[in-house]
Formats: C-alpha cells, structure tokens, sequence
C-alpha cells in the first residue's frame, strides 16, 4: 500500500489536484453532500419500501423509479471521492475509518447488484401494493444500514484516530 | 458578541465542542449529516417528480413523505443548535451562516408550500408549469443551503 500512495502521489494528476486544493476542496465536498443526499433520499426511500413500509400508499415499481436518481447521487459523490483521495491517499490509507466506509460501499453496491440479478425482472409482476417477502426485507435492510455506515464513517474520517500502523 | 461567548461557555456547548468522546462533537455531526440526507434527499425525490421522473409514482402519494422529513428536519434543528453552541463564537460572527439559515427556512415554506397546493390538489396539477418552477426553485434553494453550510467552515467572518 505505502508504494502505491507514493507512486500515486508522483503522478502530475494528484499533484495538479493537491495544487488547486483551496478551491477545488471546498467545491468538492458540496458536491459530494449533494451526491450523499440523493443516493440517502432515492435509495434509502426504496430500501424501506422493500422493508414494506408506505406499501399502501407506494408501489415497487414507483420507488425503483427514483434509483437512477441514486445512480446519479452515487457518480457524483464516487467522482468528487476520487478528487479527495487522489489529492491526498496517505491521509485515507491509515485510517480505519476510511477502510470501514470502502467496505460498507462495497457491501452496499454488492447487495444492489445481487438484487437486481436475482429479483430485477421479477419486480414487475408482484403485487404493487402487497406486503414484500422476507428476502427483499433483508435486502432493504441490508441497504439502510451500509449506506448509512458509508455515511458515518466518512463523516467521522477527521475524528477517529488512525488505527492502523501510520509510517506514511 | 457576549450572547456567543455565553452560549459557547454553557456546559451543554463545552461537553459538545471539548469533550474527547467520539459520541459528543463528531456523533452529533454525523446525526447532522444524517438529518441533511433525510431531509434533502426527501425533497428532492418530490421535486424530482414534479419535474416528470418516476411516473409510476402517485404525485398524490407523495404526502407519505413529509413525516420523515419533519423527523429528519428535527434532528437537525436539535443536532444543528448543539454544533452551534459548540463554536458559537466563530460560526455566530459569520454571514454565509445566516444565509444557510435563511436559505433552509426558504426551502422549508416551499415543501410546505408543494404539499398544499399541489400534492393535495389533484394530480393535473403536478404537470403543470407552476408546479414545474417550484421544483426548480426548491432543489436550487437546497442545493445552496448545502453549499452555505459547506462554505461556512471555510470562510473567515
């Protein structure tokens, strides 16, 4: 890891990044909040439906119609994350933290994708205001909770102490 | 001002801003983005639907989500008073605060403004140009309060 941050480092990308860094930060992490805020709004909406709730009010089909809102919530805060970690990787690679937020996106995205391989085409044809079967629950559930880990642990990156070995 | 220096020396704003605990300044501000994500993100998908996404979606059923956006609204009202307190001394003297500020409560009279006259009114009304340029103004107005906020921390009073 320590090569990588340092040959990352000497690329002229990170260098010309970490040279704009007092504008390019501040503008970044507005961007990044807007980004958070769609992927919490659009997916977090759909999460609890397929938890069940609002299902008489709400249809499936309905609340899955705002994911590509997520999508896009999700590419702006992705794009805006590679800015801060590009500028600066030490800062992100000895903190547990970050390694936390990597793995709860990495659980998130992974749950979506599964979701849509296995249940995706089925959608369609279940009852649009029945209650969900309890696979679907879990994967909202499951959904809730990473996001809003990927959220916590990104917020709390400046606070927690470092917890891994930091010789960088 | 002696209000700020008061109000950041209360033992509340000093367990808040002093306290080494992970569950004082840096939990609160996690619940703070926390509320930002429900709050923001509830009524962006209002918005966004007025503008003409997810059509399978009632706009009459919209309404379902206005009570967990007051919650999130809440928790920010509480967690945001708190973050204040914290540093009252040095976010109280900044401008850009009060324009987030004013900005939220802007935003805020718009949803409430959306679910009044269009939600609860027909559908028909979701489609048409006034309720089109309200939309637009409620992401503008949020999307600046994000940016305020953001901002705040950055620049000097």
């Amino acid at each position: 890891m320590t090569a990588f941050v340092v040959w990352l480092r000497s690329t002229a990308l990170s260098q010309t990044l970490a040279a704009q860094a007092d504008w390019l930060w501040a503008l970044s992490e507005s961007l990044h909040f807007v980004g958070l805020v769609l992927v919490i709004g659009c997916a977090g909406f759909f999460d609890l439906r397929l938890m069940g709730l609002m299902r008489n009010r709400v249809s499936l089909a309905a609340a899955r119609q705002f994911i590509p809102w997520a999508q896009v919530g999700l590419s702006i805060s992705l794009a805006t994350g590679l800015i801060f970690f590009i500028s600066e990787p030490q800062q992100y690679v000895v903190k547990a933290a970050w390694w936390a937020k990597v793995s709860f996106l990495v659980i998130a995205l992974a749950n979506a994708v599964v979701f849509e391989l296995v249940f995706g085409r089925r959608l369609d044809d279940l009852d649009a205001r029945g209650e969900t079967p309890a696979s679907f629950k879990a994967i909202g559930f499951i959904s809730l909770v990473a996001w809003l880990a990927v959220l916590y642990f990104g917020r709390m990156l400046p606070y927690l102490e470092p917890g891994l070995n930091s010789n960088l | 001002m002696p209000f700020l220096v008061w109000l950041q020396q209360t033992a509340i704003a000093r367990w808040v801003g002093e306290s080494p605990s992970i569950w004082a300044y840096p939990t609160i501000l996690a619940l703070h983005t926390v509320g930002l994500g429900i709050v923001v993100g509830i009524n962006a998908i209002v918005d966004l639907r007025l503008l003409g996404a997810a059509p399978k979606m009632p706009v009459t059923a919209l309404d379902v989500l206005y009570r967990p956006m007051w919650f999130g609204f809440a928790l920010n009202a509480v967690t945001g008073c708190l973050l204040f307190a914290a540093g009252a001394e040095w976010t109280g003297v900044k401008p850009l605060f009060y324009v987030k500020l004013a900005l939220i409560a802007a935003a805020l009279v718009l949803a409430v403004r959306i679910r009044r006259s269009i939600l609860e009114s027909d559908a028909e009304a979701a489609l048409t140009g006034r309720a089109r340029a309200l939309a637009v103004a409620s992401l503008v107005l949020w999307a600046a309060a994000i940016f305020a906020g953001r901002y705040t921390a950055y620049v000097g009073s």
